[in-house]
């Protein structure tokens, strides 16, 4: 299956894929020009007599107020919940918008001078059955050029009652890996992505299409087991099958395939949890990578992480404050780089971490600092992807309600590759949750 | 090299898998509930035949629990789920569910039981309900365990649950239910003379929470601290309020354990209004482990706070009288 497809760039391509995604995905795999032709009529077609119907629908709607006053009634009848985020951001700071770029990994990450719509997420999501749950996330945000972005970020189906506590999870979705990588934009703690999640993961994060299964194992203690096999291909999982072209430690990527089960992105993870106390409590979580990379034909690369959080809260909280957490990751990457008989072939070697420590000092207001630091093997000092960084960024957040947040945070780089070697900037953040209840998992 | 690696993981993983052993073997019912409120409950109804665990401390604030890995574990070994209800975990137990992969406890099983299905619920919302509100129940005021005769109800319906998910021990629940029943409706008795003070008088409470108490034992609640439910008090807010309390005779000023006191102090100081923290749940305070425990409590905080206040207006008018 053509990844293309599931990361469209413009508004257009993916509702026409929303629309006739059956009809598309055929279309991808025909190699004859003419039929792909009247495949794209045939869509054309299909569309136009979608349009029609819709339009017919609206008509009836709008003569008949009847329908429209118990629409909300009948959706939550069907339990559906249905949910939008908006996250923006404006920022100044002492170094371009060019140099920026590099700083800010990721892809919903502010890094223009000026103001940024980071992250509009629509999230949808109900229990299908006794049997199932399922979520859609598609993600609206506007390009550094201005440009509307659409992704369809997660589409995953979820088991509610498998027996001896398995689970299993399939579709397009975060990996498990660590806690931070499948934290959406609007839940994390800082403005930014952590800079080696944005080297090894990319600026999306790490998602693809898979199945992963989840057991709960029979301890006194929490401890969940995951595995999963996911496709190692496309622009969400970079230290695999990224793009051709993409550029990894001077390596120019080549066009390679999952041929097999042993070429698939294999994942794992075993995530613990404790009660020190009624107060105190420790989660502590491995995590692994193995799957192939486009820099050879026989590459392969392996990502192990390690993830502590710890969480204070006193006997006696007003609305969940204060607390005081302590999230660390630690993460490195081996990346066998051009295929063993290849001159320029050699092992990348990167790591990096990042700590993070929140104070929910009144109801309402959470003060936080995050330490990253990260570095690689060889000559790296030109490479924005590969140099050794460091990055200092105290932030301040406060929460009006459950619904809306304001964050200002300052960032100190130490790059480098910057010609200054140093940057320093300031985001202001806002972020609002409208539509249903937006819990959150520890 | 890696693809050993790889095979060798699949493999441990895969043996473990199939060496999961059954552990559903168990001589109790084991119940989980979301407050200690109705752990102490299902403690009375079920005796030695139940093993209960709360999810959260009475100690917190029950509509912002942090859900913890140690909860999933709890509620996947679940037998009997009891929640509030009417809105007030919904920002916690809806991932916990998911993650718990328990089918007996999921909603619409015999294993989870809501009770604010079995109580008749306050402040139900008539019009339209917006955020701009603050946080509005729309389906009714969940505080209700605060009022004994909902305790009773509450109860009635953990034993008949019980009594379907454990038919051998049926009578036992029943027996333990009429016992608890007994017990309640004496106290009551005397609670509701111990409070016949209160009776018709008009107070102002910190949060929309104590709407079922009021109701138990006759008292109205006319105002808020909060402006809103969930939104904390401003300048504007608490200046409004100064000016109603000094015309309006309102001399008393219930509030939960775990808001912020300044506000209540500000208060005081403003227009000697007596201020009575009250435990809002069993465990709230280290010597509530019972649900009778919660009112003998409540009650005599109550009557602590109306000594001082006669204590004080006493003082007031000596002093009035010598000048």
């Amino acid at each position: 299956m053509d990844y293309s497809y599931f990361c469209g760039k413009r508004l257009a391509a993916v509702m026409a894929v929303c629309l006739s995604f059956p009809t598309a995905a055929l279309a991808a795999q025909e190699t004859d020009v003419l039929r792909v032709q009247q495949s794209n009529q045939q869509q054309i077609h299909s569309m136009k007599q979608r349009l029609l119907e819709l339009e017919s629908r609206l008509k009836t709607a709008e003569t008949s107020p009847p329908i429209l006053a118990t629409a909300p009634a009948a959706a939550n009848r069907s339990g559906i919940q249905i949910g939008l985020s908006g996250l923006f951001a404006s920022g100044v700071s002492s170094v371009d918008n060019n140099a920026l770029e590099g700083l800010q990994g990721g892809a919903h990450d502010p890094k223009q001078n000026g103001f940024t719509v980071q992250n509009v997420e629509l999230s949808i999501s109900s229990t299908v059955d006794a049997y199932l749950d399922a979520q859609a996330n598609i993600i609206f945000q506007i390009d550094a050029d201005g440009e509307t972005v659409v992704e369809l970020e997660e589409a995953f189906f979820i088991t509610r009652s498998l027996p001896w506590g398995l689970q299993i999870k399939g579709g397009q979705y975060f990996t498990e890996f660590g806690r931070q990588n499948k934290k959406h934009p609007h839940t994390w703690a800082f403005v930014d992505q952590p800079v080696v999640l944005s080297r090894f993961f990319g600026g999306d994060g790490l998602r693809s299409q898979g199945l992963r299964v989840s057991w709960l194992m029979p301890t006194d203690w929490y401890s969940e087991l995951n595995v999963g096999l996911q496709n190692p291909k496309g622009e969400t999982v970079t230290s695999f099958l990224n793009a051709p072209g993409e550029e990894v430690g001077g390596h120019t990527l080549i066009n390679r395939d999952a041929r097999n089960l042993g070429d698939m992105l294999h994942t794992a993870r075993w995530l613990n949890g404790f009660d020190v106390s009624d107060t105190v409590s420790v989660n502590l979580g491995v995590s692994g990578l193995w799957g192939p990379n486009a820099s050879g034909t026989t590459t392969d690369t392996t990502i192990v992480g390690a993830d502590l959080y710890l969480k204070w809260q006193p006997a006696t909280t007003q609305r969940g404050f204060p607390f005081v957490s302590w999230h660390t990751e630690l993460l490195t990457r081996r990346y066998e780089a051009a295929d063993s008989g290849d001159p320029r072939g050699e092992t990348l070697k990167d790591r990096g971490l990042f700590s993070q420590a929140l104070w929910g000092f009144k109801p309402g207001w959470v003060a936080g600092l995050r330490w990253e630091y990260a570095t690689a093997n060889g000559d790296t000092a030109a490479d924005p992807q590969r140099d050794t960084r460091k990055r200092l960024s105290p932030n301040l957040s406060w929460y009006p309600s459950e619904y809306s947040k304001l964050r200002l945070q300052y960032n100190r780089d130490w790059t480098q590759h910057l010609s200054g070697k140093t940057a320093d900037t300031l985001w202001l953040q806002m972020e609002f949750n409208i539509g249903s209840h937006a819990a959150h998992i520890f | 090299m890696n693809n050993i690696m790889k095979k060798s993981t699949m493999n441990i993983v895969f043996g473990l898998l199939l060496s999961t052993i059954a552990f559903n073997s168990y001589a109790e019912i084991r119940i989980v509930t979301s407050t200690q409120d109705l752990a102490a409950i299902a403690t009375a109804v079920g005796g030695e035949q139940v093993k209960v665990q709360s999810l959260t401390l009475g100690t917190r604030d029950p509509h912002f629990a942090s859900a913890k890995p140690s909860m999933i574990r709890k509620v996947f070994r679940a037998d009997l789920l009891l929640v509030v209800g009417a809105g007030m975990e919904i920002g916690w137990l809806p991932p916990l569910l998911q993650s718990a992969r328990n089918a007996r406890v999921q909603p619409a099983n015999s294993g989870y039981l809501d009770l604010s299905r079995v109580v008749p619920l306050l402040g139900k919302s008539s019009g339209p309900v917006s955020r701009a509100m603050g946080d509005v129940h729309a389906g009714g005021n969940p505080h209700y365990w605060l009022d004994p005769r909902n305790g009773k109800r509450m109860a009635q319906a953990i034993a008949t649950r019980l009594g379907e998910l454990d038919p051998a021990h049926k009578d036992d629940y029943q027996q333990r239910f009429k016992a608890f029943a007994q017990t309640l409706d004496r106290k009551l008795l005397v609670w509701q003379a111990e409070l016949a003070w209160l009776k018709g008088t008009s107070v102002i409470a910190y949060h929309t929470s104590f709407v079922y108490l009021a109701d138990a034992f006759g008292f109205q609640i006319v105002d808020e601290v909060e402006p809103k439910p969930g939104i904390s008090p401003s300048a504007a807010s608490l200046s409004a309020l100064v000016s109603r309390l000094r015309v309006e005779d309102i001399n008393l000023l219930i509030m939960e354990p775990y808001y912020e006191r300044r506000s209540a102090r500000y208060l005081n100081e403003q227009t000697a209004i007596q201020v009575a923290v009250l435990p809002q749940s069993v465990g709230a305070q280290p010597d509530i482990n019972h649900y009778f425990d919660l009112f003998d409590a409540i009650v005599a905080a109550l009557n602590i706070a109306a000594q001082d206040k006669a204590a004080q207006d006493k003082a007031a008018q000596d002093k009035a009288g010598g000048q």
